[in-house]
């Protein structure tokens, strides 16, 4: 009921949850609250017996999308489109119209096709930072989107359904690009349908295979990996970041288990027992809890190449 | 219609006791028996309990997606729904629980992990404890080489913590969503068990809710008689809100396997490698019964280099080049067997390279066993149903019982893994061993085999996996041992394992302790 079917890849929906555990202990929200009703196990088990979704309500709002909990199920169960649908059940009818209203207005709105092989999604904090965008670009080759794609991006994150002439008009910008690099891997699942011809990348992988980059890394940086753009492709990145490791000593926000632990309300916990003295993000967002953490320079991937 | 409704009621069955039996005991032998879900209990008094419990200030969830979440365990042949969920957050909160289920007679069931295979952490009715809601590291004393934690810790959380201190637990199940307070109360095997001891055996001190709802602390010198009846107890005695554990420096592992085609052989290297503490780290991981693993590691290359000198000559597996030769030639003689070579060699494809992710690697050391041997576990034995009976008997007798339990094995299921480790006993804790996983007769070691069907998406009906877990309980009866699981079984086996007069001494106890019964009472008595 609560599955996504739009995904091209069927995967098991919450029936098949044996109630492992696995997902609660790389799960942020249960990290903070030790609640197990705030878990994709919680709600997947509640959905096994029967739980309306409004019951489930608290408990859907509180997740992260990080996907951490999907590398790790056992069952393959997709946990994220379960939450994503349980979303979508419950999304608020005012906030609904409201999003439609807006995406319908930005798509009455003639924009060019991107002239671009590579195109490149910033999110808004990195759109703030025109000199390290100038340098992904320089970098990469990568053309930033002239459709930011925030209200899709909401809606993704909402669960709500996107109108067919705000989908076309973001696409259609990206139409000419045979490559797009992806700075929050929350676009990784969307694109591969919609975009099923073009290679997506995310930032972190773009720029870490780049030597400039690579050979700035050092044995006292911190390397942030951005969680969803990891988990989403785990099985590659997993390697990626494994040799990034051992060629270059920095320590990474993984946990035993190799998952990503995200930056938000945990960079005391990532920072715990490391002996560091960079921060190195891959997400401009992500700069936001070790600058608030105050103890070591933070700098963007994009940015080592100067170094 | 009054009298035939009369004659279908089930009668109320006083806790701790057992209802009558039309059936004399060796009526049973060769019949299949299947085991049922303890009595539901009814609910009488929950509503002037709840409130009650609520007047403290305890949050009590009564939704169905609260209650839904708890509503079978791993081993998925057990079903009950408790009438309300508490998430444990302190020990007072769960002392004046306690207190309110004693005055209402309402019963608790403590659940950590919920890995348990038999419906010991399901509740079929009364109040579900989700110890989990206590899970965090208090203190570490790296000088002390000890931790202070909250026991509804994962193992797998505790030692993301200590890693950051350069620390390890001692050991623990390998399964990274085992509690601490759940381990401490049935035992707890590593495969650095034979060394190191049991996981229950790392417990310094505790802090407990007994019963009737009191805090105390107890240890080896305060409390020493609750700290035996706890350490070990199946939750019958009390809830582990708090441990202090031994901990030790983390150390990556050196990794060898050697191979066997007899099973027998494989378990007399083990026990040769035990007994004159050749390794840091053993066990058996069976594959095919003709193609047995014997793990072997070590913590320093000082070791290894010791093992390789003195021991590794006198070992009777091969390497895996060797054993595949033999096999090679096995399976030349015995061309109607090449389903069972196709098995092996997609094992080796499979869960081979499990073993070896990189990511778990550095220069050949294996940084994580826990993650790679938990992950492993999940993906090629999990699933809605898990069936894992298991015995556990002194040395002499260990192998005599695996290759009985090997049988029993090959006779329900196509394929199966057994899991074999021993267990250093400790002479001090005697008292703890009483009426617990660990048998009787056991001497320095005690050697336990889990016995793991592999049902490859396969669902088997409950009465075939019921009649599975007898013929390997029976095992155990027949040749005086006992079983990690023992909570889980069939009631009566414990009285035939243990006798009348132990169980009835600890029931005694037991009732003493918990007067209304409430506590974990669908587990033993």
């Amino acid at each position: 009921m609560f599955g996504r079917a739009r995904s091209p890849v069927v995967r098991k929906d919450h029936s098949a949850c044996s109630g492992c555990s696995l997902c609660l202990l790389v799960c942020p929200v249960w990290r903070q609250t030790r609640d197990p009703r705030l878990t994709p196990e919680g709600r997947a088990k509640a959905l096994q017996h029967g739980a309306p979704a409004r019951e489930l309500a608290a408990s859907v709002a509180a997740c992260r999308l990080c996907g951490a909990c999907e590398p790790v199920c056992p069952e393959d169960i997709d946990l994220v489109g379960m939450t994503l649908g349980l979303r979508a059940h419950l999304a608020d009818p005012a906030l609904v119209t409201a999003l439609h209203g807006r995406m319908k207005e930005i798509a009455s709105q003639p924009l060019r096709v991107l002239d671009a092989k590579i195109a490149f999604l910033p999110g808004p904090a990195l759109r703030e930072k025109p000199q390290v965008m100038a340098r992904i670009t320089a970098l990469t080759g990568a053309v930033p989107s002239t459709d930011d794609g925030v209200d899709i991006e909401e809606a993704l994150q909402s669960g709500i359904p996107i109108p067919r002439e705000r989908l076309e008009r973001f696409l259609g910008h990206l139409r000419a690009a045979q490559e797009v690099v992806v700075e929050d891997g929350q676009w990784m699942r969307p694109l591969r349908e919609w975009l099923p011809k073009a290679r997506l990348t995310s930032l972190g992988a773009a720029l870490g295979n780049l030597d400039a980059v690579r050979r700035s890394l050092r044995k006292t940086d911190l390397y942030v990996i951005e969680p969803r753009a990891y988990h989403s492709d785990y099985e590659r990145l997993v390697g990626h970041y494994d040799r990034l490791r051992t060629e270059r000593g920095c320590a990474f926000n993984l946990d035993l288990q190799r998952i990503a632990i995200p930056p938000a309300a945990q960079a005391d916990w990532i920072l715990k027992g490391l002996r560091v003295e960079r921060v190195v993000v891959e997400r401009q967002e992500d700069a936001e809890a070790f600058v608030a953490h105050g103890a070591y320079p933070v700098v963007h991937l994009a940015e080592l190449a100067d170094h | 219609m009054e009298r035939l409704n009369a004659r279908l009621e089930i009668p109320e069955v006083e806790p701790g006791t057992l209802g009558a039996c039309p059936v004399a005991p060796d009526a049973l032998v060769d019949i299949k028996r299947q085991q049922t879900n303890p009595a539901r209990w009814r609910g009488r008094g929950w509503k002037e309990f709840s409130d009650a419990v609520r007047a403290l200030g305890v949050e009590m969830s009564e939704t169905i997606s609260a209650r839904g979440a708890y509503a079978t365990d791993a081993g998925g042949t057990a079903y009950g729904l408790p009438h309300g969920v508490v998430i444990a957050r302190s020990a007072e909160q769960i002392a004046g629980l306690l207190k309110a289920a004693q005055a209402h007679r309402v019963p608790v069931t403590v659940r950590g992990g919920g890995l348990t295979t038999e419906g010991e952490s399901v509740a079929f009715g009364g109040v579900l404890l989700d110890m989990t809601g206590m899970s965090r590291v208090i203190s570490i004393d790296p000088a002390a080489l000890s931790v202070r934690t909250q026991a509804g810790i994962f193992w797998h959380s505790l030692a993301e913590e200590l890693r950051r201190e350069g620390l390890d637990y001692l050991s623990a199940p390998l399964n990274l969503t085992s509690s601490v307070g759940g381990t401490l109360g049935v035992g707890g095997i590593d495969v650095n068990s034979p060394r190191l001891g049991c996981s229950a055996d790392q417990a310094l001190a505790l802090q407990v809710v007994t019963p009737t709802g009191d805090i105390v602390e107890c240890s080896d010198t305060q409390n020493p008689e609750l700290f035996a009846r706890v350490i070990l107890g199946y939750g019958q005695f009390g809830v582990i809100t708090e441990a202090t554990l031994k901990v030790r420096p983390y150390t990556p592992l050196r990794m060898h396997y050697y191979y066997y085609s007899s099973l027998r052989t494989a378990i007399e290297d083990l026990q040769l490698i035990d007994r004159n503490d050749a390794s840091d780290y053993s066990g058996i991981l069976t594959i095919l019964d003709c193609a047995v693993n014997l793990l072997v590691a070590f913590d320093s290359p000082e070791r290894e280099a010791a093992f390789k000198a003195g021991w590794e000559s006198r070992l009777r597996g091969h390497g895996e080049f060797g054993f595949g030769l033999r096999m090679l030639g096995r399976y030349a003689l015995r061309p109607w067997k090449l389903g069972e070579a196709w098995l092996l060699l997609q094992r080796k494809r499979e869960l081979f390279p499990e073993l070896q992710r990189s990511e778990y690697m550095r220069d050949g050391l294996m940084l994580d066993r826990t993650v790679v041997f938990s992950r492993a576990v999940w993906n090629f034995w999990g699933g809605r149903q898990m069936v894992i009976p298991d015995l556990a008997t002194s040395a002499a007798k260990f192998a005599d019982a695996v290759e009985r339990g090997n049988a029993v094995c090959r006779k329900y299921f196509p394929h199966y893994t057994l899991y074999c480790v021993g267990i250093r006993l400790r002479k001090d804790h005697r008292e703890h061993y009483e009426m617990s996983c660990i048998p009787p007769d056991a001497e320095e070691w005690a050697y336990g085999c889990e016995f793991e069907p592999m049902t490859n998406g396969r669902t088997y009906s409950r009465d075939h996996l019921q009649s599975f877990k007898n013929a390997i309980y029976d095992i155990g009866v027949d040749v005086g041992a006992s079983y990690y699981r023992f909570g889980g079984m069939m009631k009566g086996y414990i009285r035939r394992v243990f006798g009348d007069a132990l169980v009835d001494r600890h029931l005694a106890m037991k009732k003493k302790a918990d007067p209304a019964m409430i506590l974990n009472r669908d587990v033993i008595f």
